[in-house]
């Protein structure tokens, strides 16, 4: 376009120059016009749409799939069309009709069922990768990369209900502190990885926490239907090695090697004195 | 038309609104009421950290996009680090949001964080602990969000000054384009 110019008209150096840097500044202005135009990043869509059995975590840079613009269309406001039917346990059923914000789909305009089964998707993938063997768990500082607290909160109130029905005095206490100890021992052993110079992030490590809870649901769930003392001791001890196993890998790799031990130690003696609870309610 | 009016004028989205308080206000009525008839506290825990909870996700999801425009989150990026995500719709929609909805969306997280701190007072005056807890809970998810939002609306101002001052240099720069071409 400079050379134009300079053909056309005859113009002495200097304003040669400014021409120039007028039009640089025209061209950088227009190159990052587009991306400041669209304030809304569609990062987190990407994560919802691939299936659960795939891993989702290590596609976080491919761009939305074709799939979550299909609800996109022509409203110029994002407008709730009908009723929210009342809520099932885990949010609203209302459809929005998402706006032609550009040609990205965005998180903005997604109706709220959209949302509601992204989060459920991510609390069962969350809690596949965390509980069960999967070939992502050799690389445990990418696989939680979408933590969530809604699975911890869920099998924390579990566990406590759990420990409460089975106990036949004291039920409120009972609850009280098995959620208490769930919630302050997991921020506290947080911490300890933390000031153990481990790489970890403070909710991720919540949630990882969390989801190593559930084996332990589960064996409060057969210890509250079968009151045998023989029985509680061996699913506990099952259940216990299970969650052990699930959370080591997560935190043995945070920290450097000299200090994994002193990582380790408190998680397992937090898992064990949720497992005396369990059988020792009665 | 005369019908509708009249509801366009007060609140854009009416059943937006309405899920954004009850869930708040069913829980703080739940956890008043019940502390006052001495229930079993499991289920006042229960029910009230439950409502709660939902209140929560409703608030970030659900009515923090409908009623102001406004969206936050955590990710972590792949060096491993978290950052806090902002989204909020662009310029033209924000002007279209009605001014009644985000009024009540902004007093309402500010009354619940209120209330909740009064009652977890009270529960420390009369040393409840458990009910401390039930509050303690209550709040920090109220807090949470309250946070989550004010930031947003910061990153959402910085957002619309530096495309306003885009926008600007950009019509500038056209302008001194056109006008070199008809010279």
């Amino acid at each position: 376009m400079s050379n134009s110019y300079s053909d056309s008209i005859p113009l002495n150096a200097s304003s040669q120059s400014d021409i120039d840097e007028i039009e640089n500044l025209i061209n950088a202005s227009v190159q990052s016009g587009p991306a400041t135009v669209l304030p809304a990043r569609p990062l987190s869509p990407p994560r919802a749409s691939i299936p659960v059995s795939t891993s989702p975590f290590i596609q976080s840079n491919i761009p939305p799939p074709p799939p979550l613009s299909s609800s996109s269309s022509n409203q110029k406001v994002p407008y709730v069309p009908d009723a929210p039917t009342p809520p099932p346990p885990v949010g609203n059923s209302s459809s929005i009709l998402a706006t032609g914000f550009g040609p990205t789909p965005n998180t903005l305009t997604e109706p709220v069922w959209d949302t509601v089964k992204r989060d459920l998707s991510r609390i069962v993938s969350n809690l596949k990768l965390v509980v069960f063997p999967n070939p992502f768990r050799e690389d445990p500082g990418k696989a939680l990369r979408d933590w969530d607290l809604w699975g911890p909160f869920f099998f924390v109130v579990f566990l406590g209900l759990m420990l409460s029905w089975s106990a036949s005095v004291k039920k409120s206490e009972v609850f009280a502190v098995a959620f208490a100890l769930l919630a302050a021992g997991a921020v506290i052993l947080t911490l300890n990885v933390l000031l153990l110079g481990g790489h970890i992030i403070f909710f991720q490590s919540l949630s990882l926490l969390g989801y190593c809870l559930f084996p332990l649901d589960i064996g409060a769930l057969i210890c509250m239907l079968k009151d045998n003392v023989l029985v509680k001791l061996i699913v506990v001890c099952v259940t216990l090695a299970w969650s052990l196993w699930a959370a080591y890998p997560f935190i043995s790799s945070a920290v450097n090697l000299r200090r994994k031990a002193l990582a380790l130690y408190p998680v397992f003696l937090m898992y064990v004195s949720v497992g005396f609870l369990i059988i020792a309610i009665d | 038309m005369d019908l509708s009016q009249p509801i366009e004028e007060n609140y854009a989205n009416p059943k937006t609104c309405f899920f954004h308080v009850f869930f708040k206000a069913s829980a703080l009525a739940f956890y008043i009421l019940s502390a006052l008839f001495a229930d079993s506290f499991v289920i006042i825990f229960v029910i009230t950290v439950v409502l709660s909870a939902l209140d929560f996700w409703v608030v970030k999801n659900v009515s923090g996009r409908i009623l102001v425009g406004l969206r936050w989150w955590n990710e972590i990026n792949d060096q491993g680090e978290s950052t806090w995500k902002f989204e909020c719709l662009d310029q033209e929609s924000l002007a279209l949001i009605n001014p009644k909805d985000s009024w009540l969306f902004w007093w309402t997280l500010y009354l619940n964080a209120a209330c909740w701190t009064i009652l977890g007072i009270f529960s420390l005056v009369r040393f409840q602990a458990d009910y401390v807890l039930v509050v303690g809970v209550c709040l920090s998810l109220g807090i949470a969000n309250i946070i989550g939002f004010t930031k947003c609306r910061k990153d959402a101002k910085k957002k619309i000054q530096a495309f306003a001052t885009q926008t600007i240099a950009s019509r500038v720069s056209s302008t001194i384009q056109s006008a070199f071409s008809i010279v």
